[in-house]
This record gives structure tokens, C-alpha cells and sequence, in this order.
């Protein structure tokens, strides 16, 4: 080792420990704990496959971690897809002293905790919310509507919202980095703004894409908080049941296995986008 | 090569007008560019050359006036619709497509061609840009002169009436940049395409252009063919402009000129451009006159003076002569012949001039 790297990883020591001691040291816990078995109170410590068993075949894990995955997939979906206007808008159209302001008013969320915001969805979305007071207070409806909130429909609104700056600032990145004379070589060779776009902006933003694809699912398929406040019973998701193991029934290890299931789904639909979006942004 | 003028036009400006707001970035520009033309934007930056060659281009609209391409009225058409091609400053070349992609772009919107003719384009155009074999690179793998050429490739494989280049040589070192101008020539020749060059340097527009428009501060202050320019600028900015030229405070009664440290002169004897009463400015190029070494006799005008500074070049030296009766030296360029010595500074001196060599400005302009 040269004196260098020497010098380098005496520098990254502190954070590389508290690294290690907070999240490798727990994985490993987890993924310990997910070999283990439950004894009533006592925990089995020989290593056994049962609990990926129950997780894997058992029909409501499966329908949990299914609905986990088109919850989150759906915010993914809709939040990428509402962000890129967004993002276009303020790299293309804004001018450019304005920036760093839409910028900061993007990220104007972020001032009022995770938590305030879902109860503020609450506040809007409740029976008597704000969405039902306006629409029985103008006369267009009698009853209040009592599927806006307590449902997955309200879990992808409201994650949808809390993520969107997430997905905006890396396509805003890479739509800044596109040399605009690209555009206008594509406009002089005979492209319309239109082809120009799907030949030339979307390919070069697509890291910013596949970051914001990324950014988005991979936390909002362990969020708990959201399904939790907003979900009701439809909308509960993987983590509240890895929660409700570790808690309420009292089986850590499976829900310890349960967590290592989706991470591994998580991991393998990361991959596979990556993949994926390189394929496809290779030539056209 | 010289086109004789009754020819067509190709390109037709009239009365072209650009607006940013309040700036008037173009000023009433009447332009016209024929057939086969190797034709050159001239001007310090700011002076509104690349906006006119974008306006050509369609990137730019205008606010007054038309342009014409081929005798269509191109005016309000935009650039993927027009027959031209550009070569950008910058080359921009697609960095997430091959060479072979990039010169390929333009292509796709030929509905006449198969994929094997596409393909028979493509390497034709790299090879006649000397990039044979390069078609599966990545453009990011490629140097400055390669970028340079696969940005010709690509806009020459579409056969455009015109091709726009916008300072294309600029990024490259001087060695490269040499030989990509001597290469711009053979290539304008072979494919017989008109060229427009947009450049501030003063040298590569001589000798690339058949014909230059200089232009200052949104205005074309003269148009003519390299030579005329050099020989016979037609105001003090484009003198300064083209070469160096020393500047002297003359003054003009009846049909007599005296020129400060030249001396007292017939106006038919002078190149003059501008006939003029009063004081005014003459002016002369460093290699018209030269320095009388000792024993050297001329049938030249002699001016006395005094050798004021002394750079040596190797092949050439300039020296600043302070001439009897201007306080402002003049600089002369002499061919550093075999044994002849470098004179020094202080050495008096006699200089070797012609009347025929001088040219009268309008005073100021």
C-alpha cells in the first residue's frame, strides 16, 4: 500500500467505522437473524431455510410484497413522468439567473418534516378534508367521497408528492449538462423538435432518469411511515409487516427474512433498470 | 477562382435586421453568395458574424428583411427544413452515438435510401474526410481534428447546398489548424459545395476565401476577393484589421498631400481610397517599404530616421522606425537576407519608400 491510499483511508476511517458499525453490522444481524427461528420466546439459533419458506410461498407475504412493489412502482412511474416536465421546464425555458431559484422552490417541502406532511395529506384528502369540504360545501356532492383517503391510492399520491424533488434534481442535472449545441446540430440535420427530442434529449438524460428511477423506488418500497398514517388496511405494505413481526408478534426472524426477500427484489429490479437503460440509450 | 458576377446567386440577403431587444446585432445587411463560392464572415467577436451565419442557417429569425436560398424564400422556414448544413464551433457531435451514428444522423430522414446505401454514404463521407475505419468508435474516443471531421462528414454526407462553418477552427492547435485549412480547400473543391466561413482570423480568411465580407458592429464594411482587401482596405477599422498598417497624420490642400515624416506629395500618385480636403490619415503596410542598409542606393523616395525597437522573428525582423517630424514610429518588416546584419537600436536610418504603396483615409473612420 503506498503512502497515498495509506493517507486516504486514515482520512475516511471515522465515517468508513460508524458506516460499518451502522449498516454492515445490522445487515449482518439481519441476515443472521433470518436463518434463525422463533421458539415462542426464546430464539432457535440453528440455521435453518423455514422462515424463507413462510415468507416466499405464504399468499399474504406474497400479496404484500406484490402490492409493495405496484405501489411503488406506480409512484415511481407517475413521479418520473410528472418530474421531467418540471425539470425540462426550469433547465430549457427558465432563464438562467432565475434557476437557482426554482430550484430552491422545489426543494421548499423539505422545510416541514416527513411525517407533518403525510398529516397534512390526512387533512386534505379525510372525510372531513379538505377535498370533501369543498365538494360537498359548492354542491357537488351530498355524501363525502370515503375512497380518497385509507387506501393504496392515497399511499402513491402522498409518496408521490414527498418524492418528487428527489426524481426532478437528477433529470434537472443531466438536462443541464446536454450541450445545447446538440440540439441545433439535430434541428441542422434535418430532425424536427419533436425527433429531436427522443434522439437526442432523452438518451443524454437518461442517467438523470434511471438516478431518479432509482432515488424513488428503492425507499419508497420500504416506507412504512406513509402506509401506515395513509394506507389503512389496503394499503399496508412490506415494511408495516416487517414492523409488525419485529413488534407486535414478536418473530424477528422472520421478519428478518422477510427484509432480506425485498431487498433482493429491490436489488434485482435496480439492476435490471440500469441494464436496461444502458441497452436502450445505446444508439438509436 | 473567381466567379464572374452575372451568376445566380445562391444566397440572397436583403435588408436584414436583428434585434435583442434594444441591441442591434445586425444592420441592415445586403449579401449576395454565389454558387460554388468559398466565402468568408470576417470580424472581431461581437461584430454580428456568427448571427448572420445562424441567420442563414435558420437558428435565428430576423426582424426585418429576407433570405433567400437557391431563388426559394427561406425566411420564416426553419433549419431542418432548409438546404443547409452547419459545422458548429463547438462540433457537437452526438456524444452517445459511434462516428458512424453521427455521420448517419441526417440519413434516417431519407425514406430513398436501404440500410446498405446508408451505410455506403456513411463510409464514402468518412473516408473523403480521412476517417476511413473510424465508424465504430465512440465519439468520445476521438482528438479535436478527428471531432472536427466527423462533424464535416456528417453535414457534407447530406450533400447541402451550402455549408455553414462557425469558426470551426478555432479549438485546434496552429499545426492542425494549417492543415485542416489547406484541407477545407480540397475539400470545397471536390464536392463543389458552396462554403461559408464565419472566423476573426485574419490570416485564415485570406487564405481560404474567395471572396471576404469584413464586418464591424453589425454592418459589412467591405466585401471583396483576399488580395483587393489586403491591397486596398476601404477604411481605417478594415486596415487595422486585415494586417498591420502604420497610420500617419497627413493633411490634403489642392491636389497635394503631406504625410508627416514621408513628406510632401502629388494625390495622383498616392493609392488613395478617400479624396478629401484637410487633415487626414495616411497609411502604408510594414513590407512596402524598407530599410536602405550602407552603400544601398534606391530609385524609392528616402525618409530619414532613427531605429527605435528591433524584434528579431528568425526569417524576418520588424523594426520601429521614429521617422524626422512624426512622433509615432512606423513599423517596417524586412526579409532577414543571408549576411546581411540586424541593425540596432538607435542606428540611424534611411527609409525606402513609394507614394504608390500609400493609401488616404477619411479622417477618424
Amino acid at each position: 500500500m503506498n503512502q497515498d491510499s495509506k493517507r486516504g483511508l486514515t482520512l475516511i476511517a471515522p465515517p468508513l467505522a460508524y458506516a460499518l458499525a451502522l449498516l454492515a453490522g445490522p445487515m449482518l444481524a439481519i441476515v443472521l437473524f433470518s436463518f434463525w427461528t422463533q421458539d415462542y420466546l426464546t430464539i432457535n439459533r440453528t440455521l435453518s431455510l423455514k422462515n424463507y419458506a413462510e415468507a416466499l410461498s405464504d399468499p399474504f407475504y406474497r400479496a404484500i410484497m406484490g402490492r409493495s412493489l405496484v405501489v411503488s412502482g406506480s409512484v415511481t412511474v407517475i413521479t418520473v413522468l410528472l418530474a421531467f416536465p418540471v425539470a425540462y421546464y426550469v433547465s430549457f425555458r427558465v432563464r438562467p439567473d432565475r434557476k437557482s431559484l426554482w430550484l430552491f422552490l422545489i426543494t421548499i417541502p423539505f422545510w416541514t418534516s416527513y411525517l407533518l406532511r403525510i398529516f397534512l395529506w390526512k387533512v386534505m384528502l379525510g372525510y372531513n378534508g379538505v377535498v370533501n369540504s369543498a365538494l360537498t360545501g359548492l354542491g357537488l356532492r351530498d355524501e363525502p367521497l370515503t375512497w380518497l383517503l385509507y387506501n393504496a391510492n392515497s399511499v402513491v399520491l402522498t409518496l408521490s408528492h414527498a418524492f418528487a424533488p428527489f426524481a426532478i434534481l437528477p433529470i434537472f442535472v443531466a438536462l443541464e449538462k446536454i450541450d445545447r449545441s446538440l440540439l441545433e446540430a439535430s434541428r441542422d440535420l434535418g430532425e424536427n423538435a419533436f425527433t429531436t427530442f427522443f434522439r437526442v434529449t432523452l438518451p443524454l438524460a437518461a442517467p438523470g432518469v434511471v438516478a431518479a428511477l432509482l432515488i424513488v423506488f428503492i425507499p419508497t418500497v420500504g416506507d412504512y411511515v406513509t402506509p401506515a398514517q395513509v394506507g389503512g388496511p389496503n394499503g399496508m405494505m412490506i415494511a408495516n409487516v416487517i414492523q409488525a413481526q419485529f413488534r407486535d408478534l414478536n418473530n424477528a426472524p422472520l421478519g428478518a427474512a422477510l427484509s432480506v426477500v425485498a431487498m433482493l427484489i429491490v436489488t434485482v429490479i435496480a439492476l435490471g433498470t440500469v441494464w436496461l437503460a444502458r441497452r436502450l440509450s445505446r444508439g438509436t | 477562382m473567381s466567379l464572374a458576377p452575372e451568376t445566380e446567386p445562391l444566397i440572397r440577403l436583403r435588408g436584414i435586421q436583428k434585434y435583442y431587444g434594444e441591441y442591434h446585432a445586425l444592420r441592415g445587411i445586403d449579401l449576395d453568395i454565389r454558387p460554388g463560392e468559398f466565402f468568408s464572415l470576417l470580424g472581431p467577436s461581437g461584430c454580428g458574424k456568427t448571427t448572420l451565419l445562424r441567420t442563414i442557417a435558420g437558428f435565428e429569425g430576423v426582424s426585418e428583411g429576407t433570405v433567400t436560398l437557391g431563388g426559394q424564400d427561406m425566411t420564416r422556414v426553419p433549419p431542418n427544413k432548409r438546404p443547409t448544413n452547419m459545422v458548429f464551433q463547438s462540433y457537437a457531435i452526438f456524444p452517445h452515438l459511434s462516428v458512424a451514428q453521427n455521420v448517419g444522423f441526417g440519413l434516417r430522414k431519407r425514406s430513398d435510401l436501404n440500410a446498405a446505401a446508408r451505410q455506403t454514404m456513411v463510409e464514402d463521407a468518412l473516408d473523403m474526410v480521412g476517417l476511413d475505419g473510424y465508424g465504430s468508435r465512440g465519439a468520445n474516443a476521438l482528438s479535436g481534428g478527428q471531432r472536427q471531421r466527423v462533424a464535416l462528414a456528417r453535414a457534407l454526407v447530406l450533400r447541402p447546398k451550402v455549408l455553414l462553418l462557425d469558426e470551426p477552427l478555432s479549438a485546434l492547435d496552429k499545426k492542425m489548424r494549417e492543415q485542416m485549412q489547406v484541407e477545407l480547400i480540397r475539400l470545397q473543391r471536390q464536392v463543389g459545395i458552396t462554403f461559408i466561413l464565419v472566423t476573426h482570423d485574419q490570416e485564415e480568411a485570406l487564405v481560404m476565401s474567395d471572396r471576404i465580407a469584413v464586418m464591424f458592429e453589425g454592418e459589412i464594411a467591405q466585401l471583396a476577393e483576399a488580395e483587393a482587401l489586403y491591397r486596398r482596405p476601404i477604411d481605417r477599422r478594415v486596415a487595422e484589421f486585415i494586417g498591420t498598417m502604420n497610420f500617419l497624420p497627413a493633411s490634403v490642400s489642392g491636389d497635394r498631400v503631406t504625410v508627416a515624416g514621408l513628406g510632401d506629395m502629388a494625390l495622383s500618385e498616392l493609392q488613395s481610397t478617400a479624396t478629401t480636403k484637410g487633415d487626414t490619415v495616411a497609411g502604408f503596410r510594414p513590407e512596402t517599404a524598407t530599410l536602405l542598409f550602407e552603400g544601398q542606393t534606391t530609385s524609392d523616395r528616402v525618409a530619414e530616421g532613427t531605429v527605435s525597437e528591433v524584434v528579431y522573428f528568425g526569417d524576418m525582423t520588424y523594426y520601429d522606425v521614429t521617422l524626422e517630424g512624426c512622433e509615432q514610429p512606423v513599423r517596417i518588416s524586412m526579409r532577414n537576407v543571408f549576411g546581411r546584419p540586424v541593425l540596432e537600436i538607435g542606428t540611424r536610418a534611411r527609409l525606402a519608400w513609394s507614394p504608390g504603396a500609400v493609401t488616404l483615409f477619411r479622417p477618424g473612420g
